[in-house]
Parts: C-alpha cells; sequence; structure tokens
C-alpha cells in the first residue's frame, strides 16, 4: 500500500528512512547522467582504485553517453605522456572551444557596421565589467590558437605520423591548420581600428593577384564587398568570422578527430617494427582508461593552459586597439599579422600574383600532398634525413621570408619622412613615437635643437646663443618661420630662438639624443642636418610638440646617395642663388597629460 | 617536509597542478574583477586625453583658418576659446549678492539700520558691477553683453555645451553666411562634409577642452577677436534709413504708399542672406511655402472677420514687420521681429511686389 494513491518516493522514504532514499535517488540520477557510473563508481575512479563491479562501469560512458562516445575507453601507455604528443591537438581541440567561448561573449556587444564597431571596442573597454579581460583571452587565445595547431602539424611531422594509414588524418589537419589562420586573420578587421583595416586591405589585395585577372579581380571585389573595405567588407568579414569559418572548423574538426580514433593514435616510432601500424592493438598490460586517468590529465592541461593565459593577460599582454580605422590614412611600416609574416616577406621578393597566389598555393598543395609524396615505411628519425632535410630547409625560409616580412626590412620612405615618423607615430605593433611616452611634465615649454648636443658640458648656453644668431642670418631664414606658419599652423612670432633643455627633463633629453642619433645615421641622404623640437602650450593639459628637420639637399639615385670623386656626396644646388638646395620637414603632434603612452616592455 | 608527506605524496600530481592552476584563474579573475571598476575609469580618462589630443590635430588642419589657432576667432569666424561660448558669468557673485540683498530688503520686519545698510552695500555692488563692466569694454564694444554671458541661454539652446558643439559641427550653419563672410560648413560625413562622427567627437572634446570653469578671466575675455551674433539681439542697431521694427502698421502704409515696388528686385531679397526667408519658407512644416502666398492672402486670409478692412499689401507688410501681430493658421509665432531694422520702405515695397506674383492656385 504506497503512502500516495500511486506509486511515489514517499514509499522509499517509508521503505528505507529518509537518508537512504535520498542517497539511492540521487545516486541513480548520477549514474543515468554519467551513463553508467554511480556515486561509488566514481570515488573509485578518483582514488585510484580498481573498479570493484563488473561490467567494468568506466567503460559504459564510452557505449552508452554521448558526450564521450567518440572518445576511446583506453589509451596506449605509450601515447599519454608528454612525448610524443606533447597534448597538442588536445590544446588545439581546447582552443576551438575557448574561442567559442570567449568570442560569444565578445558578440553580445558587437556590431558588424564602421558607424559603431569601433564605438563597440571602447564600450568594452570601458564599460563593460571583465570587457577588457575576455577580449585579451580571445585575441591571445586566437595568436595561441595557431602557434598550437603549428606545432601540432611539427610534431606530427617529425614522428611521421602522417605515414600509411593516417594520410588522410594529415590532409584535414592541413585543412584545420588554413581554417584557423583564416580565422584569427578574419577577426583582424572587427574592432575596426587602423590596425584592422591596414592588416586586411594588405590581405585582401593578394587574392586580388589572383590569376587570371577576372578571377582576382572578382574575388578581391566579393571579399571586400566593394572596391574598399568599408561597410559591406567588415560584415563579410564578420559573418566570415562568425559563422562561415567557425561551421567549417567544427566539420573538419570532428572529420579529423574521427580519423584519429579510427586509427588510434600513432606509437612513437621506436616502439613498433618498421612499416607495421600496431597502435589499434594493446595489450592489457599496457592500457591506460579514459576514466579516470586519461580525463583528469586532460583536465590539468587546460586548467594549466587557461592560467597561463589569465597570468599573460592580467600582466603582460593586451589586445591592441589603435586609433579609429581610416581610409585616407596608410600607417607607415604597415605589417600582417605575425603568422603572415612569410607572405609578406615573400610579396618584397617579386610578383604579387607569383608570391602572393601561386607560390602560396604550391606551398599549400604540398603540404596536404606531403603523406601522398613520402611513401617510405619507416618513421624511425635515421631513416628520414631526406624528409627532415627537407623539412629544415623549408622551416629556415620561413622564419627568413617572415623576418623579411617585418616592415623594419626593405620598403623605405625618404629618411627625414623615416626619422620624424620614428620621433612622433602613435602606438601600433607595440612601438611608438620618442616624444609620446616622455612624462608630461618634462614636455617644458619651448624650443629644443639638436644641435645642442654638440656643445661640451656647461657651454650648452653659449654654443646655443652663436647657433641661434647663425640660424636667424640664414638666407632661408624667414621661409622656414613661413613654412612653420602657412603648413603647420604654428606661428613662431619671436622667431628661433633655441634654449638648452632643462636639467629636470632627463626623458626630454633622452629623446633629443635619440633625434639626434638617427639624423647622424641618416648623413648620408641628409647632409649637415639640424633637428628641433619645439614645444608650446595649446591648452589646460595640453601641450603640442613640432618635430622639425632642416637639411641640404643631396643627390639620390635609385636610394643612394650620389657620392663625388673625394666620396662626398654631391648636392643639390638653388639654381636662382647658387647656394646649396636647404630642405625643411616638419610634423606635430599634441600630448595630453592623461594620455599614459608607456613604453611597451622590451621595445 | 609536512606539506611533502600530507598532500604531494597522497594525491596524483597532475590533480594537484590542475586543482592549483583552476585555483589560480579564480584568484587572479577575483583580482581583475576587484580592479574592474578602476580599470574601466582609467581606460575613459586615457581615452579622452587621446581623443582631445586627435581632435587637436584636427581643428589645426581644418578649423584654425577660421577660428584662429588659439580658437579666439578672427573676421571670418567666432571665438570658442572664450568665456562667452562656456557661459562664464564674470558678475554672478555681484548677482546673486544683489538678488539675497534686494530679497532682504522686500521682507517684512527689516530695522531702519539694516535697510540703510544694505542699500549702501548695493550701492557699492552697483559701482562694482560698473567697474567690471568697464573692465570688459574692448569685448563689450565687440557685441558681449556681460548681463547675458551665456551663449546657449542667448540661442535658448536646452541641452549642453558638447552637444551643441557637436551638432553645430555635424550641420554646420548653413546660414550663417548671412552674417559672416562665409557660412558654417557642415563636417560630418552624414551632412556630406569630410569627417567621421568619432572624429567631429574628438574634435567636440578639444573645443571642451578649452573650458576654465571659474578660472576664466577678464583678460580671457578681452583676448576674444570675435564674438559669435546673437540673432535678433544684435539686430537691435538699425541700419541707417530702415522702417523701424516698432513703426506702427498704419505708418508702414504711409511710407509704402511712396515708393513703387520692383518684383524682380524682390525676388533677389527674397533670396538674399541678409534676410534668409528661404531658410524657412521652404519647408512647409515650419513656414508656409512661397507658392501660392498672394492667393491664399486673398481668397482665405482677407476673407476672415479680423481681417476686415485690411488690403493684401497690408497683411504681408505687417506680416513681414511686425510678425506676431498675427500667425497663419496651423503655425507658431517663431519668425523673428528685426526685419524692420533692416530694410527700408524701397525692399519692403520689391518684397511686396515679388509675393504678389505667387498666385499660383491653392489646391
Amino acid at each position: 500500500m504506497s503512502v500516495l494513491p500511486f506509486p511515489s518516493f514517499l514509499d522509499d522514504v517509508k521503505e528505507k528512512g529518509l537518508k537512504r532514499a535520498i542517497f539511492e535517488g540521487v545516486n541513480e540520477v548520477v549514474e543515468r547522467a554519467t551513463a553508467g557510473m554511480n556515486l561509488q563508481d566514481i570515488r573509485e575512479a578518483l582514488r585510484g582504485e580498481a573498479a570493484s563491479r563488473k561490467p567494468n562501469p568506466r567503460l559504459q560512458p564510452h557505449a552508452d553517453g554521448f558526450w564521450l562516445h567518440m572518445r576511446p575507453s583506453y589509451f596506449h601507455k605509450s601515447v599519454t605522456g608528454l612525448y610524443p604528443s606533447f597534448r597538442l591537438g588536445w590544446l588545439s581541440t581546447y582552443f576551438v572551444f575557448f574561442e567559442t567561448i570567449t568570442g560569444i561573449f565578445l558578440m553580445i556587444w558587437y556590431t558588424p557596421s564602421p558607424e559603431v564597431a569601433y564605438a563597440n571596442m571602447l564600450n568594452i573597454m570601458s564599460n563593460v565589467p571583465l570587457g577588457q579581460y575576455v577580449r585579451d583571452l580571445h585575441r591571445l587565445g586566437a595568436e595561441g590558437m595557431v602557434l598550437i595547431v603549428f606545432l601540432h602539424m611539427l610534431r606530427t611531422f617529425f614522428t611521421g605520423s602522417y605515414k600509411k594509414p593516417r594520410q588522410f588524418t594529415w590532409f584535414s589537419g592541413v585543412i584545420l591548420l588554413i581554417i584557423t589562420a583564416f580565422l584569427s586573420f578574419s577577426g583582424y578587421l572587427l574592432p575596426w581600428d587602423q590596425l584592422a583595416l591596414w592588416a586586411v586591405t594588405i590581405g585582401a589585395s593578394m587574392a586580388e593577384a589572383a590569376p587570371p585577372e577576372i578571377v582576382g579581380t572578382n574575388v578581391n571585389l566579393l571579399l571586400r564587398g566593394g572596391p574598399d573595405i568599408g561597410a559591406n567588407g567588415l560584415l563579410r568579414f564578420y559573418l566570415l568570422h562568425v559563422l562561415a569559418l567557425p561551421a567549417l572548423l567544427f566539420v573538419f574538426t570532428g572529420v579529423h578527430y574521427y580519423k584519429v580514433i579510427v586509427h588510434a593514435h600513432s606509437l612513437p616510432p621506436r616502439e613498433e617494427n618498421i612499416g607495421e601500424d600496431t597502435a589499434k592493438r594493446v595489450p592489457l598490460d599496457k592500457r591506460v582508461y579514459f576514466i579516470p586517468d586519461v580525463l583528469t590529465s586532460e583536465i590539468m592541461w587546460i586548467a594549466v593552459a587557461t592560467f597561463v593565459l589569465t597570468v599573460l593577460v592580467t600582466w603582460f599582454y593586451h589586445a591592441p586597439l589603435e586609433t579609429h580605422a581610416d581610409p585616407q590614412v596608410t600607417p607607415l611600416g604597415t605589417t600582417a599579422p605575425w603568422y603572415f609574416l612569410w607572405l609578406q616577406g615573400m610579396l618584397k621578393l617579386g610578383d604579387k600574383t607569383l608570391m602572393g597566389v601561386i607560390l602560396p598555393t604550391i606551398i599549400i598543395v604540398f603540404l596536404l600532398a606531403i603523406p601522398y609524396l613520402d611513401t617510405t615505411p619507416s618513421r624511425r628519425w635515421a631513416h628520414r634525413r631526406f624528409a627532415f632535410t627537407i623539412a629544415f630547409i623549408l622551416l629556415a625560409a620561413l622564419v627568413a621570408l617572415s623576418y623579411m616580412g617585418l616592415g623594419e626590412f626593405g620598403v623605405k620612405t625618404s629618411a627625414d619622412s623615416e626619422i620624424i615618423h620614428e620621433m612622433v607615430k602613435e602606438p601600433a605593433h607595440n612601438h611608438m613615437g620618442v616624444l609620446l611616452p616622455v612624462p608630461f611634465d618634462q614636455l617644458v615649454s619651448g624650443m629644443y635643437t639638436t644641435h645642442q648636443l654638440e656643445a661640451l658640458p656647461g657651454e650648452e648656453a653659449d654654443v646655443l646663443a652663436a647657433f641661434n644668431e647663425e640660424v636667424q642670418q640664414r638666407p632661408d631664414y624667414s621661409t622656414i618661420l613661413d613654412y612653420m606658419d602657412t603648413q603647420q599652423h604654428l606661428a613662431l612670432t619671436g622667431g628661433l630662438n633655441f634654449a638648452p633643455i632643462p636639467a629636470d627633463a632627463p626623458e626630454l633629453n633622452a629623446a633629443l639624443h635619440d633625434f639626434a642619433e638617427l639624423l647622424e645615421e641618416n648623413e648620408g641622404e641628409l647632409h649637415e642636418p639640424w633637428g628641433a623640437i619645439i614645444i608650446t602650450d595649446t591648452q589646460n593639459n595640453l601641450k603640442r610638440v613640432d618635430v622639425i628637420i632642416v637639411w641640404d639637399e643631396v643627390e639620390i639615385d635609385n636610394g643612394h646617395p650620389v657620392l663625388d670623386a673625394t666620396g662626398e656626396p654631391v648636392l643639390v644646388i638653388d639654381e636662382a642663388t647658387g647656394e646649396p638646395l636647404t630642405r625643411i620637414n616638419s610634423q606635430h603632434i599634441f600630448i595630453h597629460r592623461d594620455a599614459q603612452y608607456f613604453q611597451a616592455p622590451g621595445a | 617536509m609536512n606539506l611533502q608527506r600530507l598532500l604531494v605524496d597522497r594525491i596524483e600530481q597532475r590533480i594537484l597542478v590542475g586543482v592549483l592552476a583552476f585555483l589560480g584563474i579564480m584568484v587572479l579573475v577575483g583580482w581583475i574583477a576587484i580592479n574592474e571598476g578602476g580599470r574601466m575609469q582609467a581606460f575613459e580618462r586615457q581615452y579622452n586625453a587621446r581623443s582631445v589630443e586627435r581632435g587637436a590635430a584636427l581643428f589645426t588642419a581644418n578649423c584654425s583658418i577660421c577660428h584662429a589657432v588659439d580658437g579666439r576667432g578672427s573676421p571670418r569666424a567666432p571665438a570658442l576659446n572664450s568665456p562667452y561660448l562656456f557661459g562664464h558669468d564674470f558678475l554672478a557673485e555681484n548677482t546673486s549678492e544683489r538678488a539675497a540683498l534686494e530679497a532682504e530688503l522686500n521682507a517684512e520686519g527689516l530695522t531702519d539700520a539694516r535697510r540703510d545698510e544694505i542699500n549702501a552695500r548695493l550701492a557699492e555692488l552697483e559701482t562694482e558691477r560698473a567697474n567690471l563692466t568697464a573692465q570688459m569694454q574692448t569685448a563689450v564694444t565687440l557685441g558681449y553683453d556681460p548681463e547675458a554671458p551665456s551663449r546657449l541661454a542667448d540661442l535658448g539652446w536646452t541641452s549642453g555645451l558638447y552637444n551643441f558643439v557637436y551638432t553645430t559641427l555635424v550641420h554646420g550653419r548653413p546660414t550663417s553666411g548671412a552674417y559672416w563672410p562665409e557660412p558654417m560648413a557642415a563636417w560630418s560625413q552624414t551632412a556630406g562634409g569630410p569627417l567621421r562622427d568619432d572624429q567631429l567627437q574628438d574634435l567636440s572634446n578639444y573645443i571642451l577642452n578649452w573650458d576654465k570653469g571659474d578660472a576664466w578671466t577678464i583678460e580671457d575675455l578681452l583676448a576674444v577677436n570675435q564674438f559669435p551674433i546673437v540673432p535678433g539681439a544684435t539686430a537691435g542697431e538699425a541700419t541707417e534709413g530702415s522702417i523701424g521694427k516698432d513703426t506702427e502698421i498704419a505708418a508702414i502704409m504711409e511710407g509704402l504708399a511712396g515708393v513703387t515696388g520692383d518684383p524682380q528686385a524682390g525676388q533677389a531679397h527674397y533670396s538674399d542672406p541678409v534676410f534668409a526667408c528661404t531658410s524657412c519658407h521652404t519647408v512647409a512644416a515650419v513656414a508656409p511655402l512661397l507658392e501660392g502666398t498672394w492667393t491664399r492672402v486673398q481668397e482665405q486670409r482677407l476673407q476672415e472677420a479680423q481681417f476686415a478692412g485690411y488690403t493684401g499689401e497690408q497683411y504681408l507688410a505687417e506680416s513681414i514687420i511686425h510678425p506676431t501681430a498675427y500667425t497663419a493658421p496651423g503655425y507658431q509665432p517663431v519668425m523673428p521681429d528685426y526685419f524692420g531694422d533692416r530694410m527700408d520702405y524701397q525692399v519692403l515695397a520689391d518684397i511686396i511686389e515679388y509675393l504678389k506674383t505667387q498666385d499660383q492656385p491653392v489646391s
């Protein structure tokens, strides 16, 4: 006779007592939720004991549950340590989910439109609690994922794990590497800052080089949604980033992992006879069961990975955010993201179509085809000298090309523009102009010149007084003042009157030294140069800093100064006066007391 | 070691490491969360500072030619670095003390001694006021009124200064060509200008950074080269030979009898930015349209009882010179009343003749 008119939990309570009835109820729920393991089973597993009942309940979740149905119930002892996998495959998988989750949080605060995307970033940074944290994690995770996936591929190559029967596993893995790189790259554009716009402009212009021309032009148009990247381009990259590429990534992750399980993890090469694949035949004494050993180890790895990321974004890394995207202003020294630097380096070597499209395509096809080209049976290092040689040559080329892709290498503008840029550039790629991090209190209003540094200590005032006189006697003195007034909107009503840098402004002094050094380095192109830094008060808490370079123009041929018989540069002569032609270049910035420019660590 | 015996030996290392890493994450996230308020504020402060920097560069490149590099205005455009724009009242202390004393004076139960004291102090304040105003004389000559020291109040602008500056940048001042050598252009891309909205925000932040709060000095005021023109108020100076905005309608009609209007000249006056008729009478929601004016006057308005004895000319003349005398049905009395000070009888007659050509049938 049940308590209620129908059988219920209360009957259990009546029969067994409350405590026992509750325990048994919970136990049953746990067993159903884990598809086979009750509380006692879990307890035994976590304590490292053998299962106390048969059949082994630790195999049930693999057989009956959804979440573990694709995970093998045991691994070979030789593949569960750090070597040979370094856990790179598991970490790659983890990053897929990590990026998805952090990405969803960012999506909540983001609208893919040029009008508001940048304001969204500011809102995330200034108004969303933990907004910067999640953004940093997402960005760092993206870069970390590219690195981990690449290392995973290297590891697979060096242990020969791409060989028969795992050719297609490698093939799908290369596809995942490409998708990962493009996922990371497509996310670049979304903040809609200068970094985003120009990195992506460079990237998309490579698509334009695809032959024949009609294909390139149209691929470029499809990608950008117009001749330039604007609202359409942003929306397309957004959809690629949050929809198309993740969908492909999930599908290929499934394919890839399915293949991994079908063939089982390859053993370290030395443990097998040449040409044999024994990964699927695991002797009883070599089995390491997924529950609990592999599972806890995997959880440890993702906990450590997340901890490392958190430490990095707490103290060492913040996702960059430059000024608002401006199609009208091309920043000097724009580079692609680091994982595409090799491509940018190749582009500097030659034709855009050959270097930007044809060769990369050949490289990708080569990577995909490696297991089908290299059909030698042995996975042992000693037997793979040829393959290793090729690999190391390619890796060396990758490093060299990436170095060549840096802004420092190759394309330069004129020396004066480079120097001024070096002095005043906005923060970008962890670099900023020499003058920006000078503390506000040390930006003492006045006029300073690199000529000061030619004086002996203690004689600066006299040397500068003489220099002032010399400058004021120059035939082009009024031209300089006129240039500053009309071009730079700085009326120097009192003329040029340089003074020594005050003793309590050591960092301004250091900046002046850097300025002088830059001038000296470029003396071939800039003959007898002198530089000036003019600091004026503009507003409350706002200073204006003008950087000026004056030099005699020399004849330049093909980027190099022309030298006469004595090794001196040939000066350009002003035909009207017969005097050497002097040139002036200048740029100014404004610095606010609260702008907080700090030199990046290591810069 | 105890720790070795109690913990490390008893637990799988991976579990220990995993748990420690997890606790580490929790501690760090907690640490970040605790500091989040301060960090967000710091970011905002830094961002605003850099916004001012960018605004300064934009101002120097785009605005300084007319408004001057230091923002103090030139004959081409008014000052922005000006206590008038920021609404600083140099007489504020004086005014508030005077108001308090006057209130006390009107209160009951005041002793005669106190009354005398107050009156003496009021006289002192009046002198002080006159002195202050005298110090500001250069600015007063340029059109500054110490009794009406706020641009926003003069314009009846109910929102804040930032919005005033920002919307001015967005749309420009289409009609300001009537009183400045060239009109303030629309700068926003949404209004056909060259700058993006975030750049206009930078510019607004820069302009607002001129604010000195309570620290504005009379020297700042005297350094201003140009004050903006207050609609209506500055038109108080009647031009030579003008009708005068307070002239009775009967006198106006007499004056009109002496001149003959020319519709072509009237059309020119109508589109002259000095009168700027077109800035309102082109949008039916704001003001009656030009087309069909004469028909409406004849067939509709003059049929009403209140206009018994009016001629069409008188109706139009009174509408222009005394716009608040009556208003066309469905419209607010918002037309300025300074036209009487700005035109003579010939111009008025020309405009009326021109309006008489607007006899298209009313739909």
